[in-house]
């Protein structure tokens, strides 16, 4: 973690210093509303928490404290106080989200799905065998034997999909597990370095900038520290703390600082008032978990086909129950034919088949930076409509970055893409020069040592982020800073502070000729302009009039309006003759002017977007994907960049746009001729929730600016009314109740805190919004192919029922066998299901709307309808075939079979005569019988292979697919015809499979139906391709 | 709450309603007529062409059939052994000797199971030469006489009851039919009562030889009026005890080594096990 939180440190926190003003205000506005937070969530949570929050330790003077913590904060705790406090607390830490035990979690797996149908299957035969028992004791143990298999079946099932789940929920954990924190603590008189954990309230604690506060802490002496409560109120402005308690409220007094907020600079000490849970942030992280986690969309359209396919199983089942009944068949065969029903109905293999499917995008997912936590969030990202994104470091680099210079009244356009690499504006004028000087001089931003190999934008920096920015620009234009600086040796400075405005360096210079002292200076533009008399304009300075000033303030005024952040640089050769060499600068006196001095030029600094993001913006856009855009910043900023990645087109204008442009008051605007929006939060708190709803409605571009935290939740809410599919992105612990409100919640996994990961289903490795954009497209592929897998593994359920229902009927010997069925559902079938899961799209998915949540299902009447009455009777008629042919050819032509069923079947008729008067004995039928299951199975599996091929496509031709694309289809065919083939040659013996060795051209006898398998579904493609919206295509595209 | 679930219950039933039949679009069941029409029309056609399609791919099958004798006889490369009449329950002859109800079923279907063997039928049929394999070429193929009398007692002619009625029972145990199936050396069915002491077993033919002269089978088609050799096995009880005498007997083939009388799972393949239980 250290080694993050120095990152954290060194990089830009999206901080803007030119908007402070309005900060001041909105900042109490933004705490209230965490408050609200706290009073509008669960009732019972309310009255504790008031009274947490009524804590008046910051008011409290130091004796005080030292008495109500029964501590001192020169010698700290003693170690036994310490340890009664710790066994008293509990260890400084949050509460891990209570889990659902691990043998809930497995039982939910026995139980969900199919399980329970095949759990009655079971236990029918276990019936059925009891009550054969009590008639004859030597009954057959075949149904005792499948019961048992039907359990198995339920139980290895279960098993799987519980260690899917495990292994898809370890990679979080282990993504969880961190260096453990440490912290500097005072104890018995003694400094030490204790694991966080282990700090009790009273513990007298040091924290120094870049480390992570290990407890809510009072402040008893702090020396500049700064820290960075972004986690906490989403507010990225540092703040200053102090020992002074400033306000009345302890969320706004500057004499606290809160567990896991980050200390950027200065150093403090502090006592620890709350550890873990009963920190401010441990109550919001608690929160979080009172909001209620929703179901995921596939997870419903699962559901939705197990009640499919589960009431097509129990209703044919009790039809055919009834007219077995009927037909005079002893309840007992009845409730037989039942349990062969189910089991041809239940595609068993399938729900595991979806997990493994789900998980391999997980992992596909994975290796673009989306990090899955929960496997069926893998589809919700595909299913998005709105996409709710942060700004900072999602949409940009989170990094201050040099955009744009004014000088000789010129501005020039600075390369803002991530590497820097191609800065055009014209370096030849004398300007520049003294430019450059100022900006690698007046600056105390350092590369940290021994980062020479890595590539200067990804250095890591000491110092605050314009600072860095300038670094880093000046690094990659003049070469070696630290060596120019050397050079020019640093003699006086004064550094940046809030009232000055500025910041100042004197130094000798590197001319050895000259002996001036030159004095460099930037800062807030206007203040160093009043400083300035002259300008320098092509390297001659020239007296500052009017015209000149003039065109200071429009550069000024562009620059602000870009959202970018601006700062004046201007310097003095100090007279020789006042200032020898020997003379000594005293910064406190100021024995030295500051005023008269010659304005250089201007530089503006902005977080600039992602290169990636305008690209994946549009992508969104033309996959219907409404892109709002929420952020704790300043609203021209946010404008600003969400202009620059295309979230407000270039066409579009908000009605405040349009007032300007028509010089008209806002008022007068007519709201429908704006469809870009950009709303403050202060704004939002005094919308109902009607408003909100047409706003979100009216406008396709929307930006939330200076919104708090809590405010997402509200957006969130407001989305969710539109019945959209909000995916939200987050990273401060504030962010968990939306992110766990979202339908897929997105945390930063490099900015984003451990609540917020936890609270999230999706974890951004490189925190780019790009990688949601990919993660969209992967999602909506694996929705395309799920419903690839499922229609082809329901065809089949039709090729297995149709046997038993004309066994039923017609009296056939049995054509396929209830264990032959399950090795067809999880033998053959379950690898090739699998491999469509790597089918490449169809058509670009990212052309096409979102799909809606109600209408767009999984399984559809039409995939129902064709793969159950279209291919799967197809499939059935060519089982047929194959099982006529090996009886005829065995001496049993059809119209013998009609009926013989009873006398087939038993035992007691040894000399059944054939159509060619040979008489078989009943072992003798029975493993002609099994034969007949062997072949029927054969014959499935031919046609499923043609299936399978089939399923590549709903729409295209497989020709414009291409056969070959998709390499595991061909691995998926394969392995199917070698289980058939091991299944028929290598255990064609034993004799409970009841698989036989079947005659090689028997495997071929089914092979012309596959070919009219394949040649039909051309056809149906083809007129769906030819007639789009025709009848055909509503009753054949599924 | 109930008010707003019976609401919705009204809103469901309005929703049905409009389903069965919406007066607006015409749609009956979610569908107007003549979406009607066509998909019952496609599924016509469709369904039509499946059924022909399958009618087309069975008869080619079938052409591949020949009609005298099946393509491949692999499963059944060795007999099984029946027994003669059927009894009511498993392979048990249960009957009373004072009661002629009890047996006159079996003594029916002995009748009319012989009937194709007394000699007047076997007129036509050719007189074969003992002991000898009886391979013909075709085009006709002609049966060899089994004379009824080979049965001696259990033939029927000089005992009509076949024994039941002096409660020692005739049982014809025969063997399977299978095409082309040439048994190897000197095949007979040899029975054996489990219980020497209380039964002792009469086997005709003598010795319960099956002639070779009845080998090979040409088929139902070919071999018109094709005589099964039999082999009868009379159970005569020792002991004229007033009460039940009961005996398990066991005829298997034997003599032949291409005639399996052994298999562990198949328990009619060349064996026979039966139970006879007489009641004064």
């Amino acid at each position: 973690m250290g080694k993050k939180t120095l990152e954290i440190y060194s990089v830009e926190l999206s901080g803007t210093k030119d908007v402070e003003q309005t900060d001041k205000e909105d900042g109490k506005e933004r705490y209230r509303g965490l408050k609200n937070c706290f009073h509008s969530k669960k009732d019972h949570h309310t009255e504790k928490l008031k009274k947490e929050l009524d804590l008046d330790d910051h008011k409290l003077s130091i004796k005080e404290l030292e008495k109500k913590y029964g501590t001192n904060i020169i010698t700290g705790l003693s170690s036994t106080q310490a340890a009664e406090l710790l066994a008293q607390n509990g260890p400084n830490a949050l509460t891990p989200p209570k889990e659902t035990p691990e043998i809930i979690k497995f039982l939910k797996q026995m139980v969900g799905g199919f399980s329970i149908l095949l759990w009655i299957g079971a236990i029918l035969c276990w019936i059925a065998y009891g009550i054969q028992y009590s008639m004859n004791k030597s009954s057959s143990l075949d149904d005792v034997y499948l019961g048992c298999v039907l359990a198995l079946v339920v139980i290895l099932t279960g098993i799987f999909a519980y260690y899917q789940e495990a292994k898809s929920t370890n990679i979080m954990s282990t993504f969880n597990k961190m260096i453990p924190q440490q912290a500097f603590v005072i104890r018995d008189s003694e400094k030490k370095t204790i694991p966080a954990e282990q700090l009790v309230v009273g513990d007298i604690v040091e924290i120094k900038g870049g480390d992570r506060v290990p407890a809510d802490i009072r402040l008893l002496s702090a020396q500049g520290c700064k820290v960075d409560n972004s986690s906490l109120t989403g507010e990225s402005e540092p703040q200053a703390r102090s020992s002074e308690f400033t306000h009345d409220s302890l969320l706004e007094t500057k004499n606290i600082a809160f567990y896991s907020t980050t200390c950027l600079e200065g150093t403090a000490t502090g006592m620890v008032i709350n550890t873990g849970d009963r920190t401010i942030i441990g109550q919001i992280a608690s929160l979080a978990s009172g909001v209620g986690n929703e179901k995921t969309p596939i997870a419903i359209e699962i559901e939705h086909f197990v009640h499919i396919v589960a009431g097509v199983a129990v209703s044919i089942g009790i039809l055919f129950f009834i007219i077995a009944v009927s037909l005079k068949y002893q309840v007992l065969d009845a409730i037989i034919f039942l349990i062969g029903i189910i089991v041809a109905n239940v595609p068993e293999g399938l729900l595991a088949t979806v997990t493994v499917t789900l998980s391999l995008t997980a992992k596909r997912m994975a290796k673009k930076n989306c990090l899955v936590k929960n496997l069926e969030a893998v589809e919700t990202l595909g299913s998005t409509s709105i996409i709710c994104s942060d700004k900072t470091g999602t949409l940009t680099q989170n990094r201050m970055t040099v955009a744009h210079l004014w000088f000789d009244n010129q501005i020039f356009i600075a390369d803002t893409s991530e590497d820097h690499s191609n800065q055009v504006f014209d370096q030849s004028s004398g300007t520049w020069a003294s430019l450059s000087k100022i900006i690698t001089l007046c600056n105390r931003a350092e590369f940290k040592p021994g980062q020479e190999s890595v590539p200067i934008m990804k250095r890591i920096v000491v110092g605050d982020a314009s600072e860095t920015a300038l670094l880093k620009f000046s690094e990659v234009i003049l070469g070696d800073v630290m060596e120019i600086r050397k050079r020019n040796h640093k003699v006086a400075e004064i550094p940046f502070n809030s009232t000055n405005k500025f910041q100042l360096s004197i130094h000798k210079t590197d001319d050895p000729n000259d002996k001036r002292f030159l004095m460099v200076m930037k800062g807030a533009p206007e203040r160093i302009l009043e400083k300035c008399s002259t300008i320098m304009v092509n390297g001659q300075e020239q007296p500052l009039d009017k015209s000149t000033a003039e065109a200071f303030h429009t550069a000024y005024m562009e620059l602000g309006g870009l959202g970018e952040r601006v700062l004046g640089f201007c310097h003095l050769y100090l007279p020789a003759d006042e200032f020898p060499e020997t003379y000594t600068f005293d910064v406190d006196a100021i024995n030295f002017p500051t005023s008269n001095l010659c304005f250089v030029g201007l530089l503006s600094m902005i977080d600039p977007p992602r290169s990636t993001v305008p690209d994946a913006v549009t992508k969104c856009r033309s996959a219907g994907i409404k892109v709002i855009m929420v952020t704790g910043d300043h609203p021209i900023t946010a404008k600003a960049i969400a202009k620059s990645v295309g979230i407000i087109s270039a066409n579009s204008e908000t009605v405040e746009d349009i007032a300007k442009r028509l010089h008209i008051a806002v008022e007068q605007v007519n709201k429908r001729d704006a469809k870009a929006a950009v709303v403050t939060g202060a704004e939002l708190k005094d919308m109902s929730p009607e408003q909100l709803d047409e706003l979100l409605t009216n406008y396709s571009e929307i930006v939330f600016a200076r919104t708090s935290p809590q405010q997402k939740l509200i957006i969130v809410e407001g989305c969710q009314r539109q019945n959209a599919v909000v995916a939200v992105t987050g990273d401060g612990v504030n962010d968990s109740p939306a992110l766990k409100k979202a339908d897929i919640g997105i945390a930063m996994g490099i900015a984003g805190s451990d609540a917020a990961k936890n609270a999230a289903d999706m974890v951004l490795l490189d925190d780019n919004f790009a990688s949601i954009v990919t993660g969209v497209e992967e999602g909506r592929l694996i929705f395309d192919n799920l419903k690839k897998t499922i229609a082809y593994t329901l065809t089949k359920n039709i090729a297995e029922l149709c046997p038993f229902l004309i066994y039923i009927i017609v009296g056939l010997p049995l054509p396929i066998g209830t264990i032959t069925i399950l090795f067809i559902d999880l033998g053959t079938d379950i690898i090739p299901s699998i491999a469509l899961a790597y089918e490449k799209a169809e058509s670009d998915i990212m052309n096409r709307k979102p799909r809606h949540k109600k209408k767009d299902r999984l399984v559809n009447e039409q995939l129902a309808i064709y793969s159950y009455l279209h291919i799967g009777l197809i499939q059935a008629v060519g089982g047929f075939v194959v099982y006529f042919t090996v009886y005829a050819q065995e001496g049993f032509k059809p119209n013998i079979l009609i009926n013989l069923r009873v006398e087939w079947e038993d035992s007691n008729v040894n000399d059944l005569e054939d159509s060619y008067g040979q008489q078989w004995t009943w072992y003798q039928r029975k493993y002609l019988e099994w034969t007949g299951y062997t072949a029927f199975f054969v014959g499935i599996m031919v046609q499923q292979i043609a299936d399978l091929i089939i399923r590549k496509t709903r729409r295209n031709s497989i020709f414009q697919q291409g056969l070959f694309r998709n390499k595991v289809i061909w691995v998926g065919i394969a392995s199917q015809i070698i289980i058939a083939l091991i299944l028929s040659y290598g255990l064609g013996s034993i004799t409970a499979l009841n698989f036989t060795m079947l005659r090689p051209q028997y495997w071929f006898v089914a092979v012309p139906y596959a070919i009219l398998i394949w040649v039909y579904d051309e056809v149906r493609k083809l007129f769906i391709r030819l007639y789009p919206g025709s009848w055909w295509e509503k009753n054949m595209y599924y | 709450m109930t008010k707003k679930e019976k609401k919705s219950f009204n809103q469901s039933l309005a929703e049905w309603k409009l389903f069965i039949y919406n007066p607006t679009t015409g749609e009956f069941l979610g569908r107007t007529a003549k979406s009607w029409g066509l998909i019952l029309l496609f599924y016509l056609v469709f369904y039509g062409f499946l059924a022909a399609l399958f009618s087309f791919t069975m008869w080619a099958m079938l052409q591949t059939l020949n009609d005298e004798v099946p393509k491949y006889r692999d499963q059944i490369p060795s007999p099984g052994l029946t027994v003669f009449p059927k009894p009511v329950t498993a392979l048990e002859y249960s009957f009373t000797v004072s009661d002629p109800e009890s047996y006159k079923g079996y003594i029916e279907d002995l009748r009319k199971f012989l009937k194709p063997y007394e000699s007047e039928e076997q007129k036509n049929l050719t007189a074969c030469s003992d002991g000898a394999l009886f391979e013909q070429k075709g085009p006709v193929y002609n049966a060899c006489r089994f004379p009824l009398t080979l049965l001696q007692a259990c033939s029927g002619v000089d005992d009509p009851d076949f024994g039941y009625s002096r409660g020692s029972p005739c049982v014809l145990v025969k063997m399977n039919r299978i095409i082309g199936l040439k048994p190897q050396g000197m095949p007979r069915i040899e029975c054996t009562s489990k219980s020497e002491n209380t039964a002792s077993l009469s086997t005709y033919p003598f010795n319960g030889v099956i002639d070779l002269k009845y080998f090979p089978y040409y088929g139902k088609k070919l071999h018109v009026s094709y005589l099964q050799p039999l082999v009868a096995v009379q159970v005569s009880f020792n002991a004229t005890s007033s009460t039940t005498n009961e005996v398990t007997v066991e005829c298997k083939i034997d003599g032949s080594p291409n005639l399996k009388n052994q298999d562990d799972r198949d328990k009619f393949l060349g064996r026979v096990v039966f139970k006879v239980i007489a009641r004064a």
